[in-house]
């Protein structure tokens, strides 16, 4: 085996410590793609449901509650709060065919902030997981158990929902409205109720990742802003309709950030990604894994 | 039936006497009004007014949702207040700001070509953050985050107290709210309205969508550093981290509560931004307020009760959130912890209550209370005979060949159109005749084959350019200017001429009457020929109708006919797609017919109807169709 110099070590370190938390980013970016896929709409308060989710689950986990019960309880109060984001701020707005739908999911973001603030404070919490301690060791690289469970969490979650998308009826009858609402309204579906169920699940998704990410950071309120941004940013670098090219993004922002925030001193640790989601933006406005749209009159 | 006082006034009037008085009182109000804190809250009213009426022209105007304005403040204010450190002038510390916003806000346009909604929306939000992350960082020049402190240079000799300061910030944002008004109220204002409806109907009629959009980004975040620099003249001490995505929020919410597209909506949205954290400090004022906004939710919901009918979702959801804004007033310890928490419920209800903001409520009700008298239309002129410049070539298409994917839209077609012709496109569905004609107008660039238009190569996949060699053309699926009436619909498209040509067109398409109407209210019929109205408006030497008759009633199509022949007279060639053979008989001088993207017959629509491959192409459908009822001759000019 070849002994790497120290310095690379670190390197590589901070990588794959990086693009395993980009993972988390992933799940909620797959979120984003969810919604987009079913009514055309995302979640600018993403990351307050998020947020939401993983107190949601250290306060069941205070309870006493086992913490799988705990990040289950999670999950279905992060399903009530995205079906109830949808039927208050998306389906009114897109009706009017305007951007008010943008400024709705904001507000009613700010206003899960201020109630996590107020419910919560504005303190920074440790998550309770029963993790072992310790790290897992890979060639000199250390791996430890909530970052693994981030991992394994998130490719679990994005797996299952589209086994569920493929094979179960409803997940059938989404895709269906995804492709043409009307169409699938003419065959019988309610486009209705599949776009509210894109929105549920995707809340669920996002509660899941507050809970795996909680017990590698920590929970505040100030982790959901720039959760927005990041999970946004990896949705539409993906491109938003591209299905797993996001697995990749989301772990090259980690690994991106991990690595500048190394090299160039913690403050500059979200530069580079944010110049690189310009740039991506700039080459190909659809999504580096999306496909091209064609302008129709 | 009341239907309001008549006050012999213009609306333009009016608004210009009450901005007047609203400005002498802001002005007298620090005599009535005593004290720093008072002061201090007026000018940060006045500052946020000229950033917000910045935002409006982004956010209302251009219908873009732009996130970074409180960057662009932000710069500004760190700009001007490096230039006052450096010794600069009062003016000079305002230019510097004013620079420091406009030259990367202008920038934004570039995405904002090809991106839309949540992504452009995206990329302004990764400019904001970028920026604090450089004011920050940047300890050397800026101090990060303890901050930078600067002292209040004095105006050529005057020093400037408070007061005094006040009063210039109230000039400044009295001359941005009457230069917005002018720029967004003159031909600029109504083609960034039109390139928000529809960008390449803009394009294709040569109103320029680029040209337009780095205009109005550069003018929102020119405001945006002018704003940027009074606050941290104001002030006098800056930080990173109060100019972040809180801010932001507020700006935009502050936008959109106080009214889209009118200086008057940011206004009020301004003083709502300032005055809030205030307003929920004084317990007993917040609760009045709520209530009073409790009540005028209660309205809607009244009013579906009384005619007995369950109240719809949007009626009730601002009460509802107006009445948990109520409840926090009264029972929450602490009210001004909960102060983002009781904003969004207000916005909430102001979004979903107000979709036109307090401005627009305000207008329409006051539409209701007072009539005011109409700007003259002045009499139509010009019209039909002054359409025509005859070109011996207008159009040249060699060997043009289009693919998506594996298929092969248009496939090696070779066609031109001679001097004072009307060539008809005819096909069956999917063969190939809108990209022909999008490829023609350079809505796509061809895969090969060349276009030649009055003489002149267009650049392949522009439509500016191709509009640039004298195409003109008409949509399938309508593309109007939704926002804009009729006789702007024209203006913007007209590159010479004033109103009384905009309302020649008009006449020539029987528009006259609707001249005032917005073009979301206009019969379906009416926006066809109004789309042709505006394609002739720009003067083309080739005139592209992409089936004009599409869903047209008999008399309309009898109408449109004529219109047709008359636009032959007047010497414009045209291409026309048309589905309806009747008309193409009698209109088309030539008729080329495609089939699976190639050209499968040319010549006259005698000719053309006996080609035993157009009989085959067109083979099930019905002979009726395909057939003409009567023979009619071309009607002669």
């Amino acid at each position: 085996m070849i002994i790497l110099d120290a310095k690379y070590i670190a390197l590589a370190q901070m990588a794959v410590g990086g693009g395993l938390m980009g993972m988390a980013y992933a799940l909620v970016a797959y979120g984003f793609q969810l919604t987009y896929a079913a009514g055309k709409a995302v979640n600018f308060g993403q990351g307050e449901l998020v947020m939401l989710g993983a107190f949601a689950g250290i306060s069941l986990a205070g309870t006493g509650l086992p913490y799988w019960v705990s990040v289950l309880g999670a999950m279905v109060a992060g399903a009530v709060l995205g079906w109830f984001v949808e039927r208050v701020a998306v389906r009114l707005a897109l009706k009017q065919h305007n951007e008010g739908w943008i400024l709705l999911t904001i507000i009613v973001g700010l206003f899960a902030l201020s109630s996590v603030e107020n419910i919560w404070g504005r303190d920074d919490r440790p998550f309770p997981a029963p993790w072992p301690a310790g790290a897992l060791d890979f060639f000199g690289i250390s791996v430890t158990w909530p970052e693994l469970a981030i991992a394994m969490g998130a490719m679990g979650i994005m797996t299952l929902v589209e086994l569920a998308k493929r094979y179960t009826m409803a997940g059938i009858a989404v895709q269906a409205v995804s492709a043409d609402p009307e169409a699938a309204e003419l065959c019988g579906v309610r486009s209705r109720s599949a776009i509210s169920l894109s929105w549920a699940v995707s809340g669920a998704a996002a509660a899941f990742a507050g809970t795996v990410i909680g017990p590698v950071t920590t929970v505040g309120p100030t982790m959901a802003a720039a959760l927005t941004l990041k999970a946004f940013s990896v949705a539409v670098v993906a491109g938003l309709d591209s299905g797993f090219g996001l697995v990749i993004a989301g772990i090259a922002l980690g690994a991106v950030e991990n690595l500048s925030g190394y090299v160039l001193g913690s403050g500059w640790r979200e530069a580079p990604g944010l110049i690189l989601l310009i740039l991506a933006l700039a080459l190909r406005p659809q999504g580096v894994f999306g496909k091209k749209i064609i302008r129709k009159v | 039936m009341f239907t309001g006082v008549d006050l012999g006034l213009r609306e333009n009037t009016a608004e210009r006497i009450v901005r007047i008085v609203l400005f002498i009182a802001l002005g007298a109000l620090p005599a009535f009004w005593h004290g720093q804190y008072a002061l201090g809250l007026l000018t940060l009213m006045a500052v946020y007014g000229v950033l917000l009426i910045g935002l409006d022209a982004t956010v209302g105007y251009l219908g873009q949702v732009n996130l970074a304005q409180a960057a662009l403040f932000g710069l500004g204010a760190y700009a001007s207040a490096l230039a006052v450190q450096a010794g600069a002038y009062f003016p000079l510390a305002l230019l510097a700001g004013i620079i420091a916003a406009l030259l990367p806000g202008a920038a934004l346009a570039l995405p904002a070509l090809r991106l839309e909604g949540p992504q452009f929306a995206l990329s302004t939000l990764s400019f904001a953050t970028l920026s604090v992350i450089v004011l920050n960082e940047s300890e050397t020049i800026t101090h990060g985050a303890l901050g930078l402190s600067i002292v209040r240079p004095s105006l050529f000799t005057v020093a400037l107290d408070a007061r005094g300061f006040y009063w210039l910030c109230l000039v400044l944002l009295f001359m941005s709210w009457w230069v917005s008004q002018i720029l967004l109220k003159s031909r600029f204002g109504l083609s960034i309205e039109a390139l928000r409806d529809s960008p390449t109907a803009t394009d294709a009629l040569g109103i320029g969508t680029l040209r337009h959009k780095v205009l109005a980004f550069a003018w929102g975040s020119a405001l945006a550093g002018l704003a940027g620099a009074l606050h941290a003249l104001n002030f006098g001490y800056l930080q990173p981290a109060a100019f972040g995505y809180d801010l932001m929020v507020m700006l935009l919410l502050g936008v959109v509560f106080g009214g889209r597209r009118s200086q008057w909506g940011a206004f009020a949205g301004a003083a709502v931004v300032a005055m809030l954290p205030n307003l929920l400090s004084n317990r007993t004022l917040f609760s009045g307020l709520v209530s009073s906004g409790c009540v005028l939710t209660l309205v809607p919901i009244l009013r579906s009760l009384i005619s007995r009918r369950v109240p719809a979702f949007k009626e009730a959801a601002p009460a509802v959130a107006m009445a948990v804004a109520l409840a926090l007033s009264l029972f929450a310890s602490n009210v001004e912890e909960w102060r983002k928490g009781i904003f969004a419920l207000f916005l909430f209800a102001a979004v979903v209550g107000l979709p036109d903001g307090l401005a627009g409520a305000f207008a329409s009700a006051l539409h209701r209370l007072i009539r005011f008298t109409p700007d003259p239309l002045p009499p139509a002129t010009g019209g039909i005979r002054s359409a025509g410049i005859s070109v011996s070539k207008p159009l040249q298409v060699f060997k043009l060949s289009k693919s998506f994917g594996g298929v092969r839209a248009v496939d090696n077609v070779s066609l031109d159109i001679g001097q004072n012709e009307i060539l008809g496109l005819i096909g069956p569905n999917g063969s190939g005749k809108t990209t022909f004609i999008n490829v023609v107008s350079g809505l796509y660039a061809p895969d090969s084959g060349s276009v030649e238009i009055a003489g002149t190569r267009p650049l392949p996949g522009s439509l500016m350019s191709a509009f640039s060699a004298g195409a003109a053309r008409t949509f399938q699926n309508l593309q109007p200017f939704s926002g804009l009436t009729a006789l702007e619909s024209i203006l913007v498209c007209q590159h010479d001429g004033g109103k009384s040509e905009a309302m020649g067109w008009l006449r020539m398409v029987a528009l006259e009457e609707k001249a005032r109407q917005r073009c979301s209210e206009l019969s379906y019929g009416d926006l066809r020929f109004l789309e042709i109205a505006r394609a002739l408006a720009t003067r083309p030497r080739l005139l592209m109708l992409d089936e004009p008759a599409a869903g047209m009633s008999k008399p309309d199509i009898a109408r449109l006919v004529d219109l047709i022949a008359s636009i032959k007279c007047a010497g414009v060639p045209i291409l026309l797609i048309e589905h309806h053979q009747d008309v193409v008989a009698e209109l088309c001088d030539r008729v080329a017919v495609m089939d699976g993207g190639r050209l499968i017959a040319l010549g006259t629509s005698a000719q053309v109807r006996r080609n035993p491959k157009v009989i085959e192409a067109y083979l099930g459908a019905d002979e009726e169709q395909t057939s003409v009822q009567g023979t009619s001759e071309p009607q002669l000019c």
